[in-house]
């Protein structure tokens, strides 16, 4: 169980701030949405957290230490990327894709890559190339390739917004049921942030807003500030609907 | 497994091609007698001249094959060729050095050495402009590459207009800017293959994290790898390639780009097969394209490049159709 943390994290690109003084203390288990309108900093706080983007001031931790102290190896097995736009250079076949996420973990469990190829389908699938694969195929290749190795910790930036709504619910499902683990998933659904995750945190102008148990937050007006529109709170069976509002407030 | 018997029996193919070919033409029978120890005067230019002339053909290309695979492979490019990125054109500097200004030590070793320095000196202010420029990444360097390689070849013209007052200079420089394989003595060409199974195990050793980087840079670094400092490793090791091929092999244009492309078709995009394939790819073509330049118009030879441009450029030009319709 290995939970992250940000402190104080300050981003600057090109004079803008996309990150500005950003503090959040995620896991060590559970499953986490990060919403916020576009431009919020949601993609550059997962970039920062998983190590790809570096920032100009504060720290991440990653457990008990500092992830700039850590090897790109134990990075790399520790804290599972998923972005948001994924396309191979070479046309890989999906054993091969499946193979190269699992090549990353010296320390492999024995069986993953079959267990990960079952898990996701792509049993029938090993020899087919990636350019011969459907959007909803792709998806779980590259779910594959990143959770063959069980990350603790997994960062996801939305792989399945532009999917059909069954490959995305499967996408989410797969990302939020990890028994013992972090999954802290970008969602631009805001009906399947309060659904599916226990906490969710709201991200504008590179701070944190809001943050709480996703059943408790989705009364918080923030939200409606965040996004400049009044939301209808609606009750269903299984979770929460929310509706922008066609009136005015 | 049938793929690489295939590429072995078409390479032992060509090899003999290669040394049947030429101004007088041999038939295998006279080859077989020339191995078996025959000491008649065909066998002798068998032995002394053809054979070690086609199997450096063979290794020029291999060489030429791995180049292009490790460009390809760091800049993720299927048009990236050691000719775009200044590697080739800063060997050709140092070799058009070394074959118009006298210099003290023996022209055999000067060349190579200073075509190693041409290759790494080019690639070293490659990574250094676009560092400067702060464009690290695959894009950036391939323009920086495009940069040198016009001011080096424009130096390398300047040269040789200036500096050869004899035509006949002129024309050793001339006929290796254009591409020849220039016939080895047995020491040599043992030193050739010596290079050649050097670079194929540095450009191994690369495989695996060239395949990692074939994932997007993102990607990249979410595995684990230190994307900057391999590009900068890899683009080294690709250039000490080069430096070989072009020391031994002048420039030799399109082999190391469309090697790369065969071998992809036949092995698939994976490196650690790849880099074998697209060396026994390039050494088939060069040392048909080889066979080809010595024999088409007797008595006098065409150069390699000439060859290999007139073969390679249609097929780039499929490759760049293919891609913009894609």
């Amino acid at each position: 169980m290995t939970g992250i943390a940000a402190n104080n994290l300050l981003v600057r690109r090109n004079g803008a701030t996309l990150l500005d003084g950003l503090s959040l203390s995620l896991g060590p288990t559970g499953s986490v949405a990060i919403i916020g309108p576009n431009g919020a900093g949601k993609s550059t706080l997962l970039k920062v957290l998983t190590g790809i983007d570096k920032p100009s001031a504060g720290t991440v931790r990653v457990g008990d230490r500092d992830l700039a102290s850590l090897s790109n190896a134990q990075r790399a097995s520790t804290i599972g990327y998923l972005p948001q736009y994924f396309e191979p250079h070479w046309d890989l076949s999906v054993a091969e894709l499946v193979r190269l996420g699992a090549d990353r973990s010296d320390r492999l469990a024995a069986g993953a890559i079959e267990a990960a190829t079952e898990k996701f389908e792509l049993t029938a699938l090993g020899r087919r190339r990636w350019s011969t694969l459907s959007g909803g195929e792709r998806a779980r290749v590259l779910l594959a390739a990143v959770l063959v190795v069980d990350p603790p910790v997994l960062l996801a930036d939305e792989p399945a917004a532009s999917l059909d709504i069954r490959h995305r619910l499967d996408v989410i499902r797969a990302l939020t049921r990890r028994p013992d683990r972090l999954s802290v998933v970008v969602v631009h659904d805001l009906d399947l942030a309060f659904t599916f995750f226990e906490r969710v945190v709201v991200i504008d102008r590179g701070k944190v807003v809001a943050d709480g148990p996703a059943k408790s937050l989705i009364e918080d007006r923030r939200i409606d500030e965040v996004f400049s529109v009044r939301f209808d709170r609606l009750k269903t069976p299984d979770g929460w609907l929310l509706r922008a509002s066609t009136t005015n407030s | 497994m049938r793929v690489w018997l295939l590429l072995v029996l078409a390479l032992l193919l060509s090899i003999v091609i290669g040394a049947a070919a030429g101004h007088d033409w041999m038939s295998p029978a006279d080859l077989l007698r020339a191995l078996a120890g025959d000491t008649d005067l065909r066998s002798r230019l068998l032995i002394d001249w053809r054979l070690p002339r086609v199997l450096a053909a063979a290794f020029v290309g291999a060489l030429l094959g791995l180049g292009g695979t490790v460009f390809q492979g760091v800049f993720r490019n299927p048009l990236a060729e050691p000719y775009l990125l200044g590697s080739a054109g800063g060997a050709a500097l140092g070799a058009t050095v070394a074959l118009l200004v006298p210099l003290a030590a023996p022209q055999s070793l000067v060349l190579p050495v200073l075509a190693f320095a041409g290759a790494w000196a080019a690639t070293m202010l490659v990574i250094g402009i676009s560092r400067v420029a702060g464009a690290v990444d695959a894009a950036g360097m391939l323009l920086a590459g495009v940069a040198v390689a016009a001011v080096l070849g424009a130096l390398r013209s300047f040269l040789m207009l200036a500096l050869s007052d004899e035509t006949v200079s002129l024309q050793i420089v001339l006929s290796w800017v254009l591409g020849g394989v220039q016939t080895p003595t047995w020491p040599i060409l043992g030193l050739l293959a010596a290079i050649s199974v050097a670079c194929l195990a540095l450009t191994l050793m690369l495989a695996k994290r060239l395949d990692v980087l074939g994932l997007g840079e993102t990607m990249a670094i979410a595995f684990g790898l230190n994307v900057n400092r391999f590009i900068a490793f890899a683009v080294l090791a690709g250039s000490v390639v080069v430096a070989a091929a072009v020391a031994f092999g002048g420039l030799v244009a399109f082999v190391g780009l469309a090697s790369p492309h065969i071998a992809r078709w036949l092995v698939g995009p994976l490196h650690r097969p790849l880099l074998p394939a697209s060396a026994l790819v390039g050494a088939i073509v060069v040392t048909v394209a080889d066979a080809i330049a010595r024999s088409a118009l007797p008595p006098a030879e065409i150069p390699l490049g000439l060859v290999t441009a007139v073969a390679g450029g249609p097929f780039f030009i499929l490759l760049l159709a293919r891609r913009l319709r894609a």
